[in-house]
């Protein structure tokens, strides 16, 4: 049931609880207190009478329909677990206090991966340069926080510019021998010494630079990922369409998933997500994009919301040169495989056996 | 027991006047959070319409609308003017048109904005000057040959091809320009193609190119992924300027572009000089 939808005895009344509640509110855990579920565990530790004494000054301060629906969702369990019906009042109770927040109608889309499809993503290293326009359209669709205060600022995919190596007979005797004071090798090979783990905020007039290639990165979807083996409440694992998902009501905060990572694709809300009412994308999906709360840990699906319904990722559609590729890895006609097919192809730490259904190619 | 009860009472007390202060702090700085993007948003309901460009800047433009309350067809970035989000993948698309290797897909699934309506010059082509028998000024002939020859009036119109950037001087106008109809292409056999299907002339010279392009390797295609999915494909020339795709020195077939913002540092640090330095001299 929509907010608009909501049958209500006395709508003068309803109106005035409404103009209590902050407006235009840039932050969904400020308009409506505690919305974290840390933050409730931790005044669980507490004393149970302050605690509870705790709760009613939250039932008194905002409206009970709120409350009450906070309440449900502190309480709601893992999404896996839920039965159909659960998970149609945990939409529907979603959709209720996000479209409250954020003056609209937001919807929240349950769709189960489909049969017969694992989807698949395929990235040309040779074509990207650097744009960082899928950067930006991620966030876009997303719905991440977009602050101007440090960790206010989320962004899914990093783009890594590294400097192209050049061999030069003018530095062939340079530097014998230099920092630890032994001999560490040659000295011909110029940018490997000044750039460790390459950068990730240049800002060239133009890109692609001369001298730089560039390498996105972001959450690989790995077949065997080392951040769902990590995480202690399971709220983070793998769907059957190969996409690993996060039920952010469930994740208590712990980051072991971000520790775990080896490709740096994990985020953590430190502070109330910062998302405007006129910003947000108001199709979301359950394990996707919906917004999140402070204390939870996000990071890219795939954008679910619409891959599961047949659309192409966000970032694919904006990449101005085509280097994504996305599609359906069961497939043979799809362009993912007669990538994998016909391309040379990588993964990005190999070594690790975490097999990333992401794949780099040249061509 | 007694004892401790009045304490936990007030310590209960407390901890929860904390609470609701704090809360009350946190709505008053989102209000002000809230308040302050509104400003700008409303300052734009009064400007130009936007209009962001997709992979060539000054080539493939597209105007911002609205195409349903709070929904744009496309959002731009206000940093670079690129198009970031698509609300609609197939806005002012046709169908493909009939290719070789394209029979799985099915009807309509293919689909592209046309070239045509892009270029400003070739409404003239065939009626100012071009008339089907050659120039209309004199001497009145067709070119004998294909090869290439100064041509004043075309360069002052395109400044581009002056120094035309493609071929590197192995190919000239009527390799890829129908010879008597001016406002069509050519493909192998002489025969004209459309100005919206580009890729019929590039692939007569770039058959591996052609290749993945129809496969989805190379070039990009919006909309649904499943292989016989609706997809907006684009067209060659939406990426690359066919008089030139050198770009002099860089002898890149794509242009540069101003890149969208670097991410947030990482707090306390004032710059990313960090990014540059390596702890130990190699
Ligand atoms: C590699 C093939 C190729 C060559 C060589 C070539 N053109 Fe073109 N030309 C094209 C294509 C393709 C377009 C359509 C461009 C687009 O869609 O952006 C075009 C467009 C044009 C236009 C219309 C531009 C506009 O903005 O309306 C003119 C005029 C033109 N060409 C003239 C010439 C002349 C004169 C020469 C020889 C000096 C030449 N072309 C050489 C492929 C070529
Ligand atoms: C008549 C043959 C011919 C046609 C038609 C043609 N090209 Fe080319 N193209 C060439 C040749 C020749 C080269 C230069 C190869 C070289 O010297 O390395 C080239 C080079 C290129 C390059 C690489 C730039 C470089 O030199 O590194 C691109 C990109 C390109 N063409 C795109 C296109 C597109 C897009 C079209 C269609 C609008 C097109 N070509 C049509 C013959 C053609
Ligand atoms: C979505 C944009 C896009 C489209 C559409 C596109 N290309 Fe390209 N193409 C690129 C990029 C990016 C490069 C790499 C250029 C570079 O190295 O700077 C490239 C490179 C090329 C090259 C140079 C070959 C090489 O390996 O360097 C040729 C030839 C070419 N394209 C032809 C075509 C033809 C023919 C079509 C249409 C059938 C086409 N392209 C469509 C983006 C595109």
């Amino acid at each position: 049931m929509t907010h608009e939808e909501t049958p209500s005895a006395d709508p003068a009344r309803e109106q005035e609880a409404e103009r209590a509640v902050p407006p235009a509110s840039a932050d969904p855990a400020a308009s409506a207190p505690r919305a974290s579920r840390r933050d409730f565990l931790k005044a669980g530790g507490m004393l149970s009478l302050s605690s509870l004494m705790g709760t009613a000054a939250l039932m008194v301060q905002s409206d009970n329909a709120r409350a009450a629906i906070e309440w449900a969702e502190h309480f709601q369990k893992n999404y896996r677990l839920m039965t159909p019906q659960e998970k149609a009042e945990a939409r529907a109770r979603l959709e209720r206090r996000y479209s409250q927040e954020y003056g609209r109608k937001v919807n929240v889309d349950t769709t189960d991966a489909q049969p017969g499809v694992l989807m698949g993503y395929a990235l040309n290293v040779r074509k990207c340069i650097g744009c960082r326009r899928c950067v930006h359209a991620c966030v876009a669709e997303n719905n991440q926080s977009r602050g101007s205060r440090p960790g206010e600022k989320i962004e899914w995919i990093q783009v890594l510019r590294m400097e192209r190596g050049e061999f030069a007979k003018e530095k062939m005797n340079q530097g014998y021998p230099e920092g630890l004071g032994i001999q560490v090798g040659g000295n011909a090979y110029t940018p490997a010494g000044e750039v460790l783990e390459g950068q990730y905020r240049y800002e060239p007039a133009a890109v692609p630079e001369k001298d730089a290639t560039y390498m996105p990165i972001a959450c690989m979807q790995c077949e065997k990922p080392p951040c769902v083996k990590v995480c202690p409440v399971r709220t983070t694992y793998r769907e059957p369409d190969g996409v690993v998902v996060i039920d952010y009501n469930w994740c208590i905060g712990c980051r072991m998933c971000m520790g775990a990572c080896p490709y740096w694709a994990r985020r953590f809300n430190v502070n109330n997500p910062v998302l405007p009412k006129e910003e947000i994308n108001p199709v979301t999906h359950y394990l996707g994009n919906r917004p999140r709360m402070r204390g939870v840990v996000e990071k890219c699906h795939w954008c679910l919301q619409r891959t599961r319904h047949g659309r192409y990722p966000a970032c694919v559609e904006v990449c101005p040169v085509g280097a994504r590729k996305f599609g359906n890895l069961l497939d043979p006609e799809s362009e993912v495989s007669l990538i994998l097919a016909r391309k040379n192809v990588f993964r990005l730490k190999a070594e690790l056996n975490t097999f990333p259904k992401f794949f780099y190619f040249y061509d | 027991m007694k004892k401790i009860a009045p304490f936990t009472i007030a310590l209960a007390f407390l901890a929860s006047a904390l609470y609701a202060f704090s809360a009350a702090e946190k709505t008053a700085d989102a209000a002000k959070q809230g308040a302050a993007p509104a400003q700008p948003a409303k300052a734009e309901a009064t400007k130009e319409p936007l209009v962001c460009f997709e992979s060539r800047k000054g080539a493939s433009e597209i105007t911002q609308r609205e195409i349903k309350p709070g929904w744009p067809n496309v959002k731009c970035s206000p940093t670079t003017g690129a198009a970031l989000w698509y609300g609609d993948p197939y806005e002012g698309t046709v169908p493909l048109g009939k290719m070789p290797g394209l029979e799985k897909i099915p009807e309509g699934h293919a689909v592209v904005r046309p070239r045509s309506e892009k270029l400003a010059i070739l409404p003239m082509c065939a009626v100012a000057c071009h008339n089907g028998v050659g120039p209309a000024f004199v001497p009145p002939a067709l070119p004998k040959d294909k090869k290439p020859v100064p041509i004043p009036t075309m360069e002052g119109l395109l400044p581009a091809l002056k120094d035309l950037q493609h071929g590197r001087g192995r190919i000239w106008c009527l390799d890829c320009h129908h010879t008597t109809k001016r406002n069509m292409l050519v493909d192998n056999y002489g025969d004209p193609v459309s100005f919206d299907q580009p890729q019929l002339l590039c692939g007569k010279c770039h058959g591996d190119k052609l290749r993945d392009w129809r496969d989805g390797i190379h070039g990009k295609r919006i909309g649904e992924f499943a292989s016989t999915g609706r997809k907006r494909w684009f067209v060659c020339t939406e990426c690359h300027n066919p008089h030139n795709v050198q770009d002099g020195a860089r002898n890149r077939g794509f242009a540069q572009l101003q890149p969208e913002p670097p991410p947030q540092l990482p707090r306390g640090m004032k710059d990313a000089r960090h990014e540059l330095v390596h702890p130990i001299p190699h």
